[in-house]
């Protein structure tokens, strides 16, 4: 029975830390200072997010927060691959934030329906932290948008890159089924991916951003929202780059070389100091 | 890309104050970034941006200069008040004695 709750709490936190981590690669780097602090903030955020997670879990199975969060092998990770690629551009990094906050909030809307009171409560205390992230993701993508035509190109390549690997967020993680009916998970994973295709995809389309949906559109196939997964993972391995892109099997702990540098990066002082705290 | 001035207020009934400057390419992205560079600790609980280009002043800053013979604009300028009562108090303490 807890097993499901551990399962789901820690793909939720795996993907938090490691996104938080990514998104704190750009601090010093940022297009503009202004911009360095604000998205400084969303990475503290979302890395404190985790944290509370990971207490969740720390709580459940006798562990510690630090120790779930730093103290795994590689191939213990559950995050979305997604979250773990690198950085590359700001375009990039921009599309994914946008892409992986509204996922989130759709997740942490269920979530707070949870059985788990606990869980239930965190959601709602998380969700007011990513309100800021959501009008931060919103009113970047809308501005990019606008143009010039240099910042929309990389932009419409970057969404075209994430989109496909962010509907993995909703890939099932372990024990899911079991955590859907104990109602720690108020519904399950492929429901909440068709909301998250149908609201993203309107948005996208508004913007006159490129999506695998509106490819298929052009090319005559009817998009069926309820369908909608069914429709990307049966043409996944035509999207994008193709192969390895389709970005699954991070809930089930494959991980990709981007991960490798991450985990060094992001370990190398616990694992030079096991239990240091800071 | 512009220059933003950007206010703040600590409390609902305190006035908004200026407290530095973003650069952003509109009022949305200026608000977005002002939010975490000026009120990221609790500084104050609402937010003002304006673009510096809608502020206006004088182009000639002597034209702000007060004049030498305004005294009677300042506290100082009354200071002698105190004494001059003072002394109509005396005077009037004679006059009631005789």
């Amino acid at each position: 029975m807890s097993d499901s709750l551990v399962s789901l709490v820690t793909a939720l936190g795996d993907d938090e830390l490691v996104l938080g981590h990514r998104h704190s690669e750009w601090t010093g780097f940022a297009p503009h200072i202004e911009e360095d602090v604000a998205f400084s903030s969303i990475a503290q955020d979302e890395i404190g997010h985790a944290a509370a997670l990971y207490s969740l879990v720390a709580k459940v199975t006798g562990d510690s927060a630090d120790r779930i969060a730093l103290g795994r092998d590689k191939s213990d990770y559950r995050n979305a691959i997604l979250c773990e690629r690198d950085n590359g551009d700001w375009a990039f990094t921009l599309a994914r934030h946008w892409l992986y906050d509204h996922a989130d909030e759709l997740r942490l809307e269920a979530l707070e329906g949870s059985a788990h009171e606990e869980l239930a409560a965190l959601a709602t205390k998380i969700r007011r932290e990513e309100r800021y992230h959501l009008l931060h993701a919103d009113t970047w993508l809308k501005r990019i948008a606008q143009g010039p035509v240099e910042g929309r190109k990389r932009l419409a390549d970057g969404v075209m890159k994430a989109f496909g690997p962010s509907l993995a967020l909703f890939e099932p993680f372990e024990l899911e089924d079991e955590a859907v009916k104990e109602g720690w998970l108020p519904l399950p994973s492929g429901e909440l991916r068709d909301r998250f295709v149908r609201f993203a995809s309107e948005q996208l389309d508004a913007l006159g951003l490129p999506t695998d949906i509106a490819r298929h559109a052009e090319e005559g196939a009817e998009f069926v929202a309820s369908s909608s997964g069914d429709l990307i993972a049966g043409d996944g391995a035509e999207m994008a780059q193709g192969g390895d892109e389709d970005g699954t099997g991070g809930r089930r702990g494959r991980r990709t070389a981007d991960f490798d540098a991450l985990w060094e990066d992001m370990t190398a002082m616990y694992r030079t100091n096991p239990g240091a705290t800071w | 890309m512009e220059t933003w001035e950007v206010f703040r207020r600590h409390g609902h009934r305190e006035p908004f104050e200026h407290c530095g400057t973003v650069t952003a390419s509109g009022p949305d992205m200026a608000l977005l970034t002002a939010k975490e560079c000026f009120l990221r600790r609790r500084e104050g609980e609402h937010l003002w941006v304006v673009r510096r280009s809608d502020i206006h002043s004088f182009q000639d800053e002597s034209m702000l200069e007060v004049g030498n013979d305004k005294d009677y604009r300042f506290n100082s300028g009354y200071r002698d008040v105190v004494q001059k009562r003072e002394r109509a108090k005396e005077r009037a303490k004679e006059l009631a004695s005789k």
